[in-house]
């Protein structure tokens, strides 16, 4: 057992000295862009000094380095105080800092990865702490390297229910190389934040969650030091740091005072303020570096993951898309142990267990908390640490979906992979069914939309998804559907297949998964009457390939059907009418689902809402009553 | 102990054969139908057959009753459970129970409300306590009645973090009329739950959040009443620990076993086993009755008290008007309420507020929870619900916005600060998907506002319109452009600006309308004149005075939009007028995740400012001009 030895007077000083430079910096940057929240980085400024100058091993010129220990700013309403922090350490220009939320400079209101020491965006509240779990678990299990992972949460984001998962999972994995650190300033945004200075309350509910839990003075760095300390000693558990604060601390006047919540000090005051803080600095230009970590971390290895083998179906096997997911996972994690995966403890009906069974060290059971599933995938996949597959049912990542709006901006390569979608699931009604999963995730710009229709596709999906940049979204079906490619049928993002089609095809149907198959159904019954109909796959909904299907309408008279199972809008068929835009003399007819649905036999339901075979053959004919 | 008569010997075994028909029922139906989730039902027997034959009191003929006592089933897939009291109770045949799940069946896999004794619809797990937080604050609150809010969890749906918002919500609030109860069974659906049988872990984490929390064995009918009857002066959680799978030997306490049904034969045997412990007993059971003191209600043809007071040309942010429009609607309609997410001063919510301070409940950062506390409030038609967050905030709350529709709700709900015009907060602050998800809720109606008349009117319309209505507002001020008088009607648009040599239609809302008039007055100085339409509603969409309006300007339309490309007013209006000949359709919109700065500058830069709409016209015209 070690002991803690206190730091030397000077270098207490000089921490201090550092946390009012920061909060200096905080107030000119916050004046020069006229917005941001400069008592919010006051409160934080001993955290932040403590941190980045005393506790944090990190290689300041190097911000991205594997091994450094990772710092995420929960908070991210406070990026002045991490902007000067870095400024302080080296990295940036302490003239840049003037430039804050200006057009054209990289230190935006909210930290973004366009910084080399941001790994995630933050400024929706409350997500810091899950992709922190995410990298604390990477570390822990995966890299089994020394660097730990410090996150600075605010008292307003403890009311967000995300934290408390990422609580429940942070002890439950015992991440005892993950420090939370809770800036309890009193005061939110309109009124104080509910538990107010109940230091009690919130050392409660830490240890009920799991979390070795001390409470400190946020403002005495001495304390600071000591318990940051003695969390690097604790073993088997998270430490949560507890930190008594006062919004504007230091700011005379301002201090602990309401409606200064995201309010840069008035011009006439600044100076006077800076002023008061200088004269509490001793030693302006006592120097303190960052320990640097332990190189432990290999630099991880880019080339892309391939199958080893190629899809292993025939021609009309029976199989859901969703099991022929875990099984292509399964592959994936065979040929690279960058693999991981994740579910919230719906594996055996999105069949990640198979990857399970394969490698079980590299799967993360994330329970009934799909927020922060999403958050530690995001978590895991930074510094191209994995490449994460994190599934569950499609309509479960409505919970998630402002993770992964954030996850966008946080430039993330994140695979999320939802099964039991639409109305083909059936009997356990409209609570189970993802029809509004397309229309979430073509909103997210960095994203990409897989939809395969069966086992070729489905693998081949998967093993795109893993070299694609950006978000991919993989959407798998519950029933049993026929395999349509050959094993050797290649795919891309963005091409679709024309799975059916002749020299007199009449109209163009295009559907994807359970719809797909209906329109091959359609297509059999229509021949028999004599009438062809071109059947396209798009494969990926988003991008779609604009120019197969234009060129497919133009061939079919400029007929076009589209079929989906998912509500009318922003899924398939909207896809389609905005890929075929300005193309003259184009008629679409689109099948969707239109209300709220209900409880049935799958087949039931597709005829119910109007997009099964039957349906498909129906339009076909009014087309040409048209 | 206060008061507590433990009930006679007859009662308790009277209660223990209830809960096992329940047990029976369960089995009997999920057999019959081959879906569902027996096992699940099986460890909750004890519990439904106490809460509803002792504790609870309601009208068994009457179940949408003001009085009665609230019950929500937030573990849903235990529905054939639910089902089975209400055969108990002689609401439901047997027959009815036995066709379950099936298309002609009003009983679905997870309860819904086209049950009458369903008042939201549960099955997407740990949201149950969120809605029973919004039932209890109105009892107590709103309603000072005597009801209670009764609300059965599983110990899966512990791990969602909605749970531990609606849990610090209910102690802040002293819901001392709310009673959860945990079935603890130990199995998930594909491991065990994280905390096993530790129901001393439950129990701290539940006083640690500001509950009183006991430990009951919940198959001990005795315990149960026990617990239940207990007086309350806070939130109370009852933590049961229980068997999953609790009368069927071969699935007790097993994993494997979760959403499996037994078979025919199988089922045969347990049931005869379960029939075996149902001993004699003539006690029949009934339900207590209500007090009957919860006001009478009606929110029946809400109307605002006086036109809008605001001048043509005055500057007003639409977020502000949405405020004063709320707090102008409550004055005069004392059941609407409204709440927020601790950005009442953003979204003005304030104003409301500080004129009706009993009738706003600050929900702070917990988004989901706000969701479910206003879908809990709006049950029964008690209330008339606004609730306002940050646009993107909305996107947290997603999945509760998806299951409100399932539930029927009628919830009004306001984001602000949508879009680019949000500057220098950067792209984590901006809604730029808010149109897309509310778009794909069957249910909703969308407004978007471009002044204060309008949005007042949007508010008042809101309160009128059945389902989950969403406002959009905006942070900056612009002009009034309605007169006070100007009538508007859901999926009615507004040309706001036209001539007869118009030759292209623009169409925008909020800033980008203004965007929109400006681009008019400079191509006005050009000699090219453009026809200027605000949708009003954006879902439904006005489809047809879009029509005909880009019919008489030579079917060119151009649509700007503060919103990505997807699923906002730009597909909407593609949706609407596909299939019209001649038509050339041009989009603005944000194409990618944007970035801090000006708004001015990002309006530039991601294209959907005066200038981008001036010469997206111009290009138009010369490449028609081209063609011919």
């Amino acid at each position: 057992m070690e002991f803690y030895h206190k730091p030397d007077e000077k270098t207490l000083q000089a921490l201090k000295d550092i946390a009012n430079k920061l909060r200096i910096h905080s107030i000119k940057e916050t004046c020069a862009s006229n917005s941001g929240h400069p008592t919010s980085c006051c409160s934080a400024a001993e955290l932040m000094s403590v941190l980045f100058f005393h506790t944090m091993r990190y290689k300041a010129n190097d911000p991205r380095n594997p091994s450094n220990d990772r710092f995420i700013l929960s908070k991210g309403h406070a990026a002045p105080i991490l902007y000067a922090a870095w400024a302080e350490a080296g990295f940036i220009k302490e003239s840049e800092l003037l430039n804050l939320r200006k057009i054209d400079s990289d230190l935006e209101g909210h930290p973004t990865p366009k910084l080399a020491f941001v790994d995630v965006a933050t400024g929706s509240l409350g997500q810091g702490l899950g992709a922190a779990c995410g990298m604390a678990y990477t570390g822990k299990y995966f890299d089994k390297a020394s660097y730990r992972v410090y996150c600075m949460m605010g008292d307003g984001e403890c009311s967000e229910g995300s934290v408390w998962e990422a609580m429940a999972f942070a002890s439950y994995y015992k991440l005892d190389n993950l420090v939370a650190i809770l800036d309890v300033n009193r005061l939110g945004q309109s009124e104080a934040a509910p538990l107010q200075h109940n230091m009690d309350t919130y050392k409660e509910r830490c240890k009920a969650f799991g979390f070795n839990t001390y409470v400190v003075d946020g403002h005495d760095v001495e304390e600071l030091c000591k318990a940051l300390w003695h969390a690097e000693q604790t073993k088997g558990k998270p430490t949560a740091i507890v930190a008594k604060t006062f919004k504007g601390k230091g700011l005379k006047g301002i201090e602990d005072q309401d409606n200064w919540h995201g309010k840069p000090m008035p011009k006439d005051r600044a100076e006077e303020l800076i002023n008061d803080l200088l004269s509490q600095i001793q030693s302006p230009n006592k120097p303190l570096h960052p320990q640097l970590p332990n190189e432990d971390v290999a630099l991880a290895d880019l080339t892309p993951i391939r199958l080893l083998t190629a899809p292993e179906y025939k021609i009309g096997d029976k199989m859901s898309t969703r099991k022929a997911y875990g099984v292509a996972l399964k592959k994936m994690g065979d040929a690279s142990p960058r693999v991981v995966a994740m579910d919230g403890d719906t594996k055996n009906s999105t069949f990640s267990d198979i990857f399970k069974k394969a490698h079980p060290d590299r799967f993360i059971e994330c329970f009934i908390a799909e927020q922060n599933m999403v958050s530690v995938a995001i978590g895991c996949a930074t510094r191209d640490r994995t490449v994460s597959f994190a599934s569950a049912f499609a309509a479960f990542f409505a919970r998630a979906y402002d993770h992964i709006r954030m996850a966008a901006i946080s430039q993330s390569n994140v695979n999320l992979v939802g099964s039991h979608c639409g109305v083909s699931i059936g009997e356990d009604g409209p609570s189970q069914m993802a029809l509004e999963d397309l229309a979430m995730f073509r909103a997210i710009p960095t994203c990409t939309v897989f939809y395969p229709s069966d086992g070729v596709s489905t693998e081949r999906a998967v093993e795109l998804a893993a070299n694609t940049k950006g978000i991919c979204f993989i959407r798998t079906s519950r029933p049993d559907t026929a395999v349509i490619y050959d094993a050797g049928e290649k795919f891309e993002v963005g091409k679709a297949k024309v799975v059916r089609q002749s020299d007199k095809d009449q109209v163009t149907i295009i559907g994807a998964g359970v719809t797909l198959h209906e329109a091959l159904a359609a297509h059999d019954q229509l021949a028999k009457e004599g009438v062809n109909i071109r059947v396209i796959d798009p494969f990926t909904i988003k991008p779609l390939d604009a120019s197969t299907i234009v060129a497919s309408a133009r061939a079919t008279g400029g007929k076009v059907i589209t079929v989906e199972d998912h509500y009318k809008d922003g899924g398939l068929g909207e896809a389609v009418l905005s890929a075929l835009g300005e193309e003259p003399g184009i008629v679409v007819h689109r099948l969707a689902v239109s209300c709220v649905p209900r409880s049935g036999k799958p087949q039931e339901l597709l005829d119910m809402f109007g997009i099964s075979a039957k349906s498909i053959v129906a339009a076909v004919r009014r087309t040409f009553a048209n | 102990m206060e008061d507590y008569h433990k009930p006679d010997q007859q009662t308790v075994q009277a209660l223990r054969n209830i809960a096992n028909r329940l047990r029976i029922n369960s089995i009997k139906a999920t057999t019959a139908v081959g879906n569902g989730h027996p096992t699940s039902c099986c460890s909750v027997a004890e519990i439904m057959s106490v809460l509803f034959f002792h504790t609870m009191k309601y009208r068994p003929d009457d179940h949408k009753n003001p009085n009665n006592d609230r019950f929500i089933l937030s573990k849903g897939h235990a529905a054939p459970v639910l089902y089975s009291v209400w055969v108990e109770i002689g609401f439901l045949k047997e027959s009815e129970l036995m066709s379950m799940c099936q298309v002609d069946s009003t009983l679905e896999g997870h309860p819904t409300p086209k049950q009458q004794f369903v008042d939201v619809a549960t099955g997407s797990l740990g949201q149950g306590l969120g809605v029973a937080c919004g039932m209890a604050y109105t009892a107590k609150y709103f309603d000072k009645s005597s009801y209670h809010v009764y609300c059965l969890l599983g110990d899966g749906e512990m791990s969602e973090g909605a749970v531990w918002e609606a849990m610090a919500f209910a102690s802040y609030y002293q819901l001392d009329n709310l009673l959860a109860i945990l079935d603890i069974n130990r199995l998930g659906q594909s491991d065990p739950a994280p905390l096993q049988h530790h129901v001393e872990k439950y129990q701290r984490r539940c006083e640690a959040f500001g509950w009183h929390a006991i430990i009951v064995d919940g198959h001990s009918v005795e315990e149960l009443c026990k617990a239940m009857s207990q007086p309350r002066h806070q939130p109370t959680a009852i933590i049961a620990k229980t068997i999953k799978g609790k009368g069927i030997p071969v699935a007790e306490d097993k994993m494997g076993w979760h959403g499996k049904v037994l078979s025919k034969d199988m089922a045969e045997s347990v049931m005869r086993d379960i029939q075996s412990r149902i001993l004699n007993s003539n006690k029949r059971m009934y339900p207590a009755s209500p007090i009957e003191d919860a006001p009478p209600v009606s929110l029946r043809n809400v109307r605002m008290p006086s036109a809008p007071n605001y001048k043509p040309g005055e500057k007003i942010a639409t977020c502000k008007a949405y405020g004063m429009a709320v707090a102008k609607l409550g004055r005069y309609n004392e059941r609407v309420v409204a709440m927020d997410v601790d950005t009442k001063n953003f979204t003005c919510s304030e104003i409301f507020k500080n004129e009706h301070p009993n009738r706003f409940i600050e929900c702070y950062s917990a988004e989901q929870n706000m969701v479910s506390v206003a879908t809990g409030c709006a049950a029964r038609e008690r209330n008339i619900v606004f609730a306002s967050g940050l646009a993107t905030f909305f996107t947290r709350a997603y999945d509760q916005l998806r299951m409100a529709a399932i539930s029927d709700s009628n919830i009004n709900l306001c984001g602000s600060h949508c879009g680019l015009s949000d500057g220098e907060d950067g792209p984590a602050h901006m809604g730029l998907e808010d149109m897309a998800i509310f778009r794909a809720i069957p249910t909703a109606t969308i407004f978007y506002p471009s002044d204060a008349v309008s949005t007042e009117k949007a508010v008042e319309l809101a309160a009128n319109t059945k389902g989950v209505c969403y406002v959009r507002t905006t942070r900056p001020e612009t002009a009034i452009i309605y007169n006070s008088n100007e009538d508007f009607h859901v999926g009615q648009a507004k040309v706001v600006c036209q001539s007869k040599e118009d030759q292209v239609t623009v169409i925008g809302a909020g800033m980008t309308l203004h965007e929109a008039l400006a681009a008019a007055e400079q191509l006005k100085k050009e000699r090219i004149h453009i026809r200027v339409i605000d949708p009003f509603t954006i879902k439904p969409l006005d489809a047809k005075t879009i029509i005909d309006h880009v019919r008489s300007t030579r079917g060119r339309v151009i649509t700007v939009e503060d919103h990505y490309y997807e699923g906002g007013l730009g597909e909407a209006v593609c949706s609407a007028i596909v299939n019209e000949p001649g038509f050339t359709f041009q989009r603005l919109a944000v194409a990618h995740v944007p970035r801090s700065g000006k708004m001015s500058d990002l309006f530039k830069i991601y294209g959907i400012d005066r200038d981008s709409i001036a010469q997206l016209v111009r290009k138009m015209l010369s490449s028609s001009a081209n063609a011919k």
